[in-house]
Order: structure tokens, then sequence, then C-alpha cells
């Protein structure tokens, strides 16, 4: 720990300040009063770790099942609230409009799903991980691992935006490159994970949402203040911002109000923002439903979402912790349109430049001028939004690796030190992996995480789905849909990665198309959906055992 | 064995207790409201779009004939002008599409110019682009100046009011290098940037306003959220209800 602050003071002295290309400062040099926030609630956030520090391997799976129904729906809240939500969503609304509504609609409305689905039934079945379930109601340990590899392949997918955004925001904070702000943020996050285990995780995400949604949410009242526009709830006050948009907003009499660099807050009309699928932002309809379809069935299908139901002591505080979870989340997504609408005015002019989309929320707190000290927090907030994620990420991918296949598959005899020992080396694995490929820079935030959304509701989702709601279902149809799910999956994202290398593949128009990378799911899990049942009707019937259990225990 | 079986086997669509079946049917119920609410409305939204030209895009088909013939009034110049200004003020142009809608502005621009203007406004563009590749800072004075001096000269001739919000961008816009003729390719490409640009899909559900915001996009961002708490919340209550009854403990 102390030799890891000595090393980040080390880099803060003896970073390279990039004077900014672009005639604007928002990138600027090396940023005090920020990184001074950023590492006292960094600090903050190891101390209540290590006060909680895991003692055995319960607490670091699961934290003990004692924790309260609010409590647990800060949890999934700050679990929830990553780098995609603080920062991406708002880059995908100021960069296409209505269409970034379908990952707000996407990314809350797969709660409702979770819960009148699952969330009560999962907590009735009583296992640890996702793997754990699925190992044990299809009766495979083969499924097991399968579903083990694919946990930590989400928990990959999902974690390489975090890290993306981790990595903007060190960048804008301490004033160097990407790829090194990747590194230290990484490294940051991996030491705070490693120490803290889940047990001070889980107490530490209330306090980290509490400074989330406070960091998120000053901002907006001064800029609605600022603007005039109705500042008591900014979340209301910005429809009239959409509306100016739309309509364009003439130049005042009086030249007051002006962002940084004193443009005038004013504007051509600019429907495209708000008017649906329109062409210039080049996405469609269909887009649109695919996108907020996959997203919803995605959240009913993440293992690191659907293990927080195991931490609640019974299926009741399971039930209402979605419900306290999703409103938590909520006052985040009501909030994030409102810096992409502001964004978009106060950027209006050639002279800021090409903004990097994923860091408009802190972008648009400048341009608004905004005192310097509040946009720091405002982005240490990103920062442990992202940390939160990545730590309860690292957790289930790593307990995934320890528990459901070192453990269950290969070494059954392994002692809890073992165990715990295994779990922190595949914390260690997934983080270099998360990193290298966070360098590439692939994709916006939101995208790079709606991937991972996608493959969870192609393979994860329709297993819980028919495993909870059907005792039809069985070994051999959990398998063949898997394979059909996983299919699509390794299709829509090898044409992703083949596009991004510059290299057209056969049908490349038409599969990225409908099987965009970040919407596959949207074919993908009903066709695993359909293939499960029909295996399974033509296959032996589920054992009694497993019946009688899902009959007994998960359904009465 | 058969009988023996049947007893444990469970179907979401048939229900074996009526602790099941209630369950089911108020599933089933929000699950309705939420497919409706979520894709029926945006399917209803597709169904009712009616593609709707900014006026801006009317201005344009109305004189863009006289201005490529070559008979255009100082008016209607003037107006071709402005279009494509106004949608390089729009945030999120491809560069291919700024290079068409420069090369008619500044097309535009010095047909409408006289021999004296031409001169006078080309050495000052000169001038206004060596200040700004050197700044590094467009706060600085130098530059701001040479920005007003530049918009100064140009605003008269385009015909802009010194209140149009246009005026923000013009000088950056402004180039010495532009098109002679206005040839057929790119009239036709700079008819696709404007029909991209400038058409969206309106309705009668996004012409409404709640709150200030349009409806839709208030539907969208604001009431779906509101609906699904909403929705979670019921099912909470509801079986808390239900199991209360049929006396189900969890």
């Amino acid at each position: 720990m102390k030799r890891f602050i000595t090393l980040i003071i080390l880099l803060l002295s003896s970073s390279v300040i990039f004077a900014a290309n672009a005639a604007t400062d928002l990138e600027g040099g090396f940023k005090l009063g920020p990184a001074i926030i950023l590492i006292t609630i960094l600090v903050v956030f190891v101390m209540v770790g290590i006060v909680f520090r895991a003692k055995n391997t319960n607490d670091f799976y699961a934290a003990g099942r004692g924790i309260s129904k609010i409590g647990s729906g800060m949890a999934i809240a700050s679990n929830w609230m990553s780098a995609a939500s603080f920062l991406g969503m708002a880059a995908l609304m100021y960069g296409a409009g209505y269409h970034g509504l379908s990952y707000v609609v996407g990314w809350t409305g797969g709660y409702v799903l979770l819960l009148i689905l699952m969330a009560g039934q999962i907590r009735k079945y009583g296992k640890y991980t996702a793997a754990d379930f699925i190992g044990d109601r299809y009766y495979s340990r083969t499924l097991r691992a399968v579903a083990a590899v694919i946990a930590i392949l989400i928990s990959i997918a999902y974690c390489v935006g975090q890290f993306g955004g981790i990595g903007l925001l060190f960048k804008w904070i301490m004033g160097i490159e990407y790829w090194l702000a990747v590194v230290i943020g990484g490294a940051v996050v991996l030491t705070y994970t490693l120490i803290s285990g889940m047990l001070g995780v889980t107490k530490n995400m209330q306090i980290q949402y509490v400074i989330i949604i406070i960091s998120f949410l000053i901002p907006l009242f001064i800029l609605t203040f600022k603007f005039d526009y109705f500042w008591l709830l900014p979340q209301i006050g910005y429809g009239s911002v959409v509306s100016d948009i739309v309509g364009g907003i003439p130049l005042a009499e009086t030249a007051d109000l002006v962002n940084k660099y004193g443009h005038e807050f004013a504007m051509v009309p600019m429907p495209e923002y708000a008017m649906p699928w329109d062409p210039a932002t080049g996405q469609t309809f269909f887009q649109w439903i695919a996108i907020a379809f996959s997203l919803m069935i995605g959240t009913a299908g993440l293992p690191h979402v659907l293990q927080r139901f195991y931490v609640v002591p019974n299926a009741r505080d399971a039930r209402w912790s979605v419900v306290w979870g999703l409103f938590f989340i909520c006052i985040l997504y009501w909030s994030a349109p409102v810096y992409s609408a502001f964004g978009q005015i106060l950027s209006a002019h050639p002279e800021i430049g090409t903004l990097e989309k994923d860091a408009i929320v802190v972008y648009t707190a400048q341009l608004g001028n905004i005192h310097p000290l509040i946009v720091g927090f405002l982005a240490a907030g990103g920062v442990s939004a992202a940390f939160s994620t990545v730590s309860g990420l690292l957790v289930a991918g790593s307990s995934a690796f320890a528990h459901d296949l070192y453990v269950k598959v290969f070494r059954p005899n392994s002692s809890p030190k073992v165990q715990l020992r295994m779990a922190r080396y595949g914390t260690v694995v997934m983080a270099v992996i998360v990193a290298s490929i966070a360098l590439l820079k692939l994709a916006l935030i939101g995208r790079l995480v709606a991937v991972a959304f996608s493959l969870a509701g192609c393979t994860i989702f329709p297993l819980f789905l028919l495993g909870i709601w059907w005792s039809g279902s069985n070994k051999q149809g959990a398998i063949a849909g898997l394979i059909a799910g996983g299919s699509v999956s390794l299709i829509a994202i090898t044409y992703f990665i083949a596009g991004t290398q510059g290299l057209a593949l056969p049908f490349h128009e038409f599969i990225d198309y409908y099987l965009g990378a970040w919407y596959f799911a949207v074919f993908g899990a009903p066709l695993a959906i359909i293939v499960h049942i029909i295996v399974a009707k033509l296959t032996p019937e589920t054992p009694i055992e497993i019946r009688k259990f899902l009959t007994e225990s998960v359904h009465s | 064995m058969e009988t023996n079986n049947q007893e444990y086997r469970i179907s979401f669509f048939k229900p074996s207790s009526p602790q099941t079946k209630a369950n089911r049917d108020m599933v089933l119920w929000l699950l309705l409201i939420w497919a409706l609410a979520v894709f029926g409305f945006h399917v209803v939204l597709k169904l009712i779009e009616e593609p709707t030209p900014e006026p801006i895009l009317l201005t344009y088909q109305a004189v863009s004939k006289s201005v490529y013939q070559g008979n255009a009034s100082l008016d209607e110049m003037q107006s071709f002008a402005g279009v494509s200004l106004q949608v390089l003020s729009k945030v999120f142009i491809a560069p291919d599409e700024r290079v068409e809608l420069r090369s008619a502005l500044n097309w535009a621009l010095f047909q409408i110019a006289d021999a004296e203007q031409e001169e006078a406004l080309k050495a000052e563009i000169a001038s206004f682009k060596a200040v700004r590749d050197k700044t590094t800072d467009i706060l600085a004075h130098d530059y701001q100046q040479a920005k007003i001096e530049l918009m100064a000269m140009a605003v008269p001739v385009l015909g802009l009011s010194d209140r149009d919000v246009r005026t923000k961008i013009l000088p950056l816009e402004l180039d010495t290098e532009y098109p002679e003729t206005m040839t057929d390719e790119n009239v036709a490409q700079l008819e696709l940037v404007l029909n991209k640009y400038l058409i969206h899909n309106e309705s009668v559900l996004t012409r409404m306003t709640v709150l200030g915001f349009p409806f839709h996009y208030f539907y969208t961002a604001v009431f779906l959220l509101i609906l699904f708490v909403l929705l979670c919340w019921i099912y909470c209550v509801r079986t808390d209800v239900l199991n209360k009854k049929y006396g189900i403990d969890d």
C-alpha cells in the first residue's frame, strides 16, 4: 500500500506535462486540486477496505450475507454505475442524440426483467456464483466450467470500457498520456480490489454510491442555474435545453451567457439531437430497438449482477433491493442526458475542436465555467464509478476462476487458503488482460460495455430463464443453446474486431448491421432459447432430484 | 413413475398451484406493460413519423436552381451561402462533408464579392489564417482581434445580421481556396450532405412539448425510467401480498 502511494506520488511529480496541442486548455497539464481530491477519495476507500478486510473465502465471495435492503440497493447501484453510466451514456447522447437514449432505457429496463423473472428465485436457489447455479441446475461439471469461462469473458469485456474511462480521467487529472494513465489507474484499482476483498467493497459501495451521485449532481444544479433554466430539478429543467437545441438559440442581446472561451450560449437549430433515429446520426430504428433489447436481457444475465442477490439475507430482501437499486441507478440516468444537452450547446464552436466524447461530462462542466475543484470532484466521482464496478467485476471474474474452475473442476480438495490465493492470482491476471485491451481504444466506452451485455444475453440469460422457469430444460438443451448463443457471439465479435483492424470479412456489411457488436443479442438470445427448448424436448428429462429441488425450494 | 414425476414438473405457463398461477398472471401483465411501453411506443413513433425538412433546406431548394444557372439575385446568393454556413454551424459534421459545405460557402462568398471586396477578403483571410496557425490560446488578443476583423468584413458581404448566430463561426469557415465553378459533382455531393443533416423524423409526438421537453424525449428519458421503478415496486408489493395470502415465508 505505502509503496503504491509512494509510486503514485513519484509518477505524479515526474510525469511529463503535455502542453495541449489544441488551442483550448480543456485537457491541460497536471491539476493539483482534482488530484488531491482523487487521492483523498481513494485513500478513504482503501482505508475502509482495510477496516473491513476479507477474513475468509465466505466473506470474499458473498460478504457474509448480512446486508440490508437499502444498503444492498445502494451496493447494486454503485456496482452498476460504472464508467459507462457516468461517462459513456452522456458521450453516446452527445454524439448520437436520441439514439443514446436506447442505452438509458436498456440499462434500466433490464431490471424489470431481472426482478420479475429471477431475483427472488435466484436467492432461493442459494448458490454463490452464476456458474454454481448453472453447474448445479444442469448437473454438469463441464457446463459449470464453460459458464465460469463465459463469466470471466463477460467480466473482461465489461472491464475494458471501465479501464478506458479510468484512463481518460487519470489522463485528464494528471496531464499524462493515455497509456500511462491506464497503467497507473489499473494498478491502483487492482491494489484496492486485492486488499479489500468483497466485504470491504460492499461496505465501500454505499460510500461510493453517495460520492458518485453527489459529484455527478452538483454541476447540474450549477449549469441549469447559470444558464437560466429551471435549476431546482435539473433532471426536468433541462427539458427546455433540449427544446432549445431543436429550435436553435439566438444570440442574446446581452452577452453574459458564455462558455469558458467567451462563445455565446447560442446555436443554430439542431433537431438531430432529439429526433428519433435521425439520418445525421447514422443510426436506425432497428438499431435503437436492438440495443434497448440486448441491454435489457443482458442486464438479467450478467454474472456480477446476478451474484448480488446472493448477498441479501432472503428472497424478499433480494426483491426489494432491486427496487431500491433501480431507483438509485435512475437518479444517475435521469441526470446523464443533462450533461450531453449542455455539452452540445457549450461545445458548438469549431474553436473547441473535436472533443473526446467519452470525457464530455467533464468537458461540459469545464466549458460551463464551473469551479475547477467541483470539476475535479466530478472527475473523482467518475473514477469512483469505474472503481466500484471494476472491483466488483474482478471479484466476480476471479471467483469464477478460483471457485468454479479451480476448485470445482480441477482441485476439489483445495483448502480455503489456496482458494483465496487463486482468487487473487485470477484478479491480477484479469487486470493485466483488461488493461492491455483498453490500451487499444476499440470503441466508445458505452459500446464496449454493451458488448458484455450482448454476450451475457446470448449465453447466461437463457440458462437462468429456462433453468428457473421450466423443469423440462435439461443439460443437452443447455449445451445446444450455449453453442447457438456462443456462435452468434463469436461471429459478431470476430467481425467487430476484424473491422477495427481494417479487415473486410465476407458479408461484413450485413453482419455488422444485423449482428452489431453492441446488440447481437437481439437475434442471439432468442435463437439460444429456441434451440435450447427444441433440444431439451428431444432428449432425456432433467433428473427428478433437481426437479424436486426446483419445486420445493425455488418455487414455493 | 410417470405420476410421481408429474408432481415435480415446473413450467411458467402451466402453474401447478393457485400461488404460482397468481404469480404467472402478475408477471405476464407486468411484462406486457413493460414491452408495450418500451417497444410499442417506439413502433408507434416509427409508424407515424414524417421526414420533415428544416426551413433552411426549403430555402436552398428555392434558390439553388437560379444560383447554379448563374442568374441569381444578390439576395438569393446570400441565402445560398447561408445554407452551407448553417449546416457548418452544427456540431457533428464529418470532415469530408465539411469540405463540401465549405466549398459551397466560399464559392458563393466570392461570387457575391466584387473585385475590391474579393481582394480585401482574401488578404484578411490569409492574415487570420496566419495568426490562427500559430496561436496556442484562442483567448489571445491578436487572435481575437484578427477574428473580429475578418468577421466584420465578411458579414456584410453575406448579408447576415450582426446578431445572426451563424456569425459565431463564420471566420473559421472562410478559405481562399474554393472551386471555380460548382460542378454537377459538387452539387450532388452538397445535396447529399444537406439532405442528411436537414431532414428529421418528426411527428405529433415530437412536436408536442411536456415540461419543456419534446414529448417523445420526455417519455423515453424521464417517464420510462419512472415506469420501470413503478413496475418493480408493484411487483414487490404484490408478491408480498400473495406470499402472505398463500402462507409462503421467504
